[in-house]
């Protein structure tokens, strides 16, 4: 089996800052991969070594099987969507797209024909003539990606497209990104601090940290399985509980600290006693029941609803906050009782913060896993 | 009244106010001496009309007695000559050391900055200068040449018909290099360099990226260097006052100098007005040029 894009032990230093330790990818054809971390996590530098801008400085790089580490940007046949989309502001929309074409002396008929080609299926014939700064936001995202797709190049990069859009356009410009991904089959590595496009587009999820991969795997698996605090904390909105605990003198339960409140909560597992954890609990994963009837109790401080779903922050340190679908009648001061399935329970070493359990995940970023497209994909 | 002063104090009567102290100021030190120059180049004028304003108007005479005057066709040629060589001279040395200094290299900055120095000299003291580098028998460019072979015998810059133009070009392409160097530099930096990163993921090679991303995305600062450089070069006086004094025998001599030598040393101010009409002209055509380069300012 080969791989359409192969990075083994890819290190990339600026001077003294070491930008990407020791960073090992394999990506089968036609899978959609989303880089995701916070900023400066790497995943750009990344990107940008993927195509080219950036020289490796240790580790090899593969593309279809061949080594890349010192073929020029020009000759990788990659194609790159930019976060500014890089239009060239000079050309029509119509000129942008054949440019590629243009440069490797495709005739201009031929050239042209292509052009409509693309521009039909991304819904840009009636702009062709326009110059960039003629469109809106969302059309020249448009234009950035149908330059990417002229080319039919053997891979596609994309470095953070949506955000310069509003929040509107961006939820449906990813359903397109990722409808266009699924009609041509082509490998895609998208780049994106926003975990939700990772988890909503990608077929596989790199989770990057001071240019580390933290986790990778399918984004259900990351959401399920976190490898670690870190992306327990990255992946999920809102974000994930951490709540300081001791594992209790049997084994099969722990204690929660939460200041002035403290709560027992069974584990899933046995672990040793007397372990100091931090125990994860996802806010959906948590119902709210009558004080004293679930696991523990805890005072509301702060209740918000957006209509569809209420949150309610608990009045302790740390805070927990839970998640309720619909209208919930929790009202500021109330105490409540929560009731938490042992098995949705994530447990960390406290001083590492590396997932603790026989649940491990089934990916991690040593070895290199085989992907496979989502169903229904092809 | 009140309403007039409060327009002024907080209204567009202060924006008026502003907008017309220049024009004002234009008007009587820029237009009037224009207007005046324009309707001199139709009078008949001489040491004892100067002093009044009513003298006689001749209509075109002034401009056909020009036209026939032997000397007339080779500076209008010398001038041309001047003004392309000089503009051509400039932008290309100006752009190679823009591209140049672009490249970002550790110092690249300080280094042109010193550039600059060409640019705070005074022209006479250019010419001085140049007038020892061009010297025939002692001159620095005729013992390079003449060590490189280049050259068997001393060329005499200054006084050898042939070449006394050039010397004057050579010196004044020194001038202005530094400002087209300046501007141009500008120009490249205002590219943003994701255009570059995408043409070369497109395939373009550094040539390829050169025409069509840089030199279409320069137009317009290209366009308002060549206007302005017509408008410096036709302007360019003390280099002629210094090296040639514009001989031998009118070999190097130009419109702009011809002009001041018929005025302020032969004394005849019709012809000197008339030569500035023609010169006027072109300068207009130079500034249409700068400010619809200007204006066109592109970016998506």
């Amino acid at each position: 089996m080969t791989f359409q894009i192969e990075l083994n032990g890819v290190n990339k230093y600026y001077g003294a800052f070491h930008a990407l330790k020791d960073i090992n990818l394999a990506i089968e054809e036609g899978t959609f991969v989303a880089l995701v971390g916070p900023s400066g996590c790497g995943k750009s530098t990344l990107l940008r070594s993927l195509a080219g801008l950036e020289k490796i400085t240790a580790g090899e790089m593969k593309i279809a099987g061949q080594r890349m580490n010192d073929v020029p940007p020009r000759k990788r046949d990659v194609a790159m969507v930019f976060q500014s989309y890089a239009l060239y502001p000079h050309m029509t929309v119509e000129e942008n797209l054949t440019y590629s074409l243009r440069i490797r002396g495709v005739k201009k008929a031929e050239a042209r024909k292509a052009a409509e080609e693309v521009a039909t299926t991304t819904g840009l014939s009636h702009l062709m003539k326009r110059f960039p700064r003629e469109l809106s936001g969302g059309q020249r995202q448009r234009v950035a990606m149908s330059r990417a797709i002229i080319r039919h190049p053997k891979a596609f990069l994309f470095d953070e497209p949506l955000s310069n859009l509003d929040a509107a356009l961006r939820v449906h410009m990813r359903k397109e990104i990722r409808a266009l991904h699924d009609r041509l089959h082509a490998t895609s590595v998208y780049v994106t601090h926003d975990q939700i496009e990772a988890m909503t587009m990608a077929d596989h999820v790199v989770v990057m940290r001071d240019g580390v991969i933290e986790q990778q795997g399918r984004p259900l698996d990351l959401y399920d399985r976190p490898a670690n605090r870190f992306v327990a904390g990255f992946i999920g909105s809102p974000a994930m509980n951490f709540i300081p605990a001791v594992v209790g003198e049997g084994g099969a339960d722990a204690l929660l600290d939460f200041g002035r409140t403290r709560a027992r909560l069974a584990l899933a597992a046995r672990l040793t006693p007397g372990l100091a954890v931090t125990v994860g609990i996802r806010p959906e994963h948590i119902s709210i029941v009558a004080a004293g009837e679930g696991a523990f109790d805890i005072p509301v401080g702060i209740v918000e609803s957006t209509g569809s779903a209420t949150y309610v922050t608990s009045a302790t340190q740390p805070e927990l906050t839970v998640v309720e679908t619909g209208r919930g009648a929790v009202k500021s001061g109330d105490v409540i009782g929560l009731s938490i399935d042992p098995k949705q329970l994530h447990v960390f070493d406290a001083e590492t913060g590396e997932r603790i359990g026989t649940e491990r995940p089934p990916v991690t970023a040593a070895s290199p896993p085989r992907l496979h497209l989502a169903e229904g994909a092809r | 009244m009140k309403r007039f002063l409060s327009s002024v104090t907080d209204g567009s009567g202060f924006d008026i106010g502003l907008v017309l102290l220049p024009l004002a100021f234009l008007f009587v030190m820029s237009g009037l001496p224009l207007v005046y120059n324009v309707v001199m180049s139709f009078q008949e004028v001489d040491m004892f009309s100067l002093g009044s304003f009513a003298r006689p108007f001749v209509g075109l005479k002034n401009y056909i007695d020009l036209f026939s005057q032997p000397e007339t066709r080779p500076i209008l040629l010398n001038t041309a000559i001047f003004v392309s060589a000089s503009i051509a001279g400039q932008f290309l040395i100006g752009f190679g050391l823009a591209l140049f200094f672009w490249v970002n290299f550790p110092g690249a900055s300080w280094l042109r900055g010193l550039f600059l120095v060409s640019w705070v000299m005074p022209g006479l003291v250019v010419g001085a200068i140049w007038n020892w580098i061009l010297s025939g028998d002692f001159g620095v460019l005729n013992f390079l040449l003449r060590e490189t072979g280049a050259i068997s015998g001393n060329i005499f810059w200054r006084s050898d018909p042939n070449y006394s133009l050039w010397a004057v070009i050579i010196a004044n392409i020194w001038l202005g290099t530094s400002f087209n160097m300046i501007l141009l530099s500008v120009g490249l930096s205002g590219i943003p360099k994701d255009l570059y990163e995408a043409a070369e993921l497109d395939g373009a090679n550094a040539f390829q990226r050169f025409w069509t991303i840089t030199l279409p995305m320069m137009r317009s600062t290209i366009g308002a260097i060549i206007a302005l450089g017509l408008i410096f070069t036709l302007q360019q006086f003390d280099l002629f006052a210094a090296i040639t004094s514009g001989g031998p025998n009118n070999t190097s001599n130009v419109t702009q100098y011809w002009a001041w030598d018929l005025s302020f040393r032969q004394y005849d101010f019709a012809k000197g007005a008339t030569i500035s009409v023609i010169m006027i002209v072109f300068v207009m055509f130079a500034s249409v040029v700068y400010v619809r380069s200007t204006r066109h300012e592109v970016r998506g």
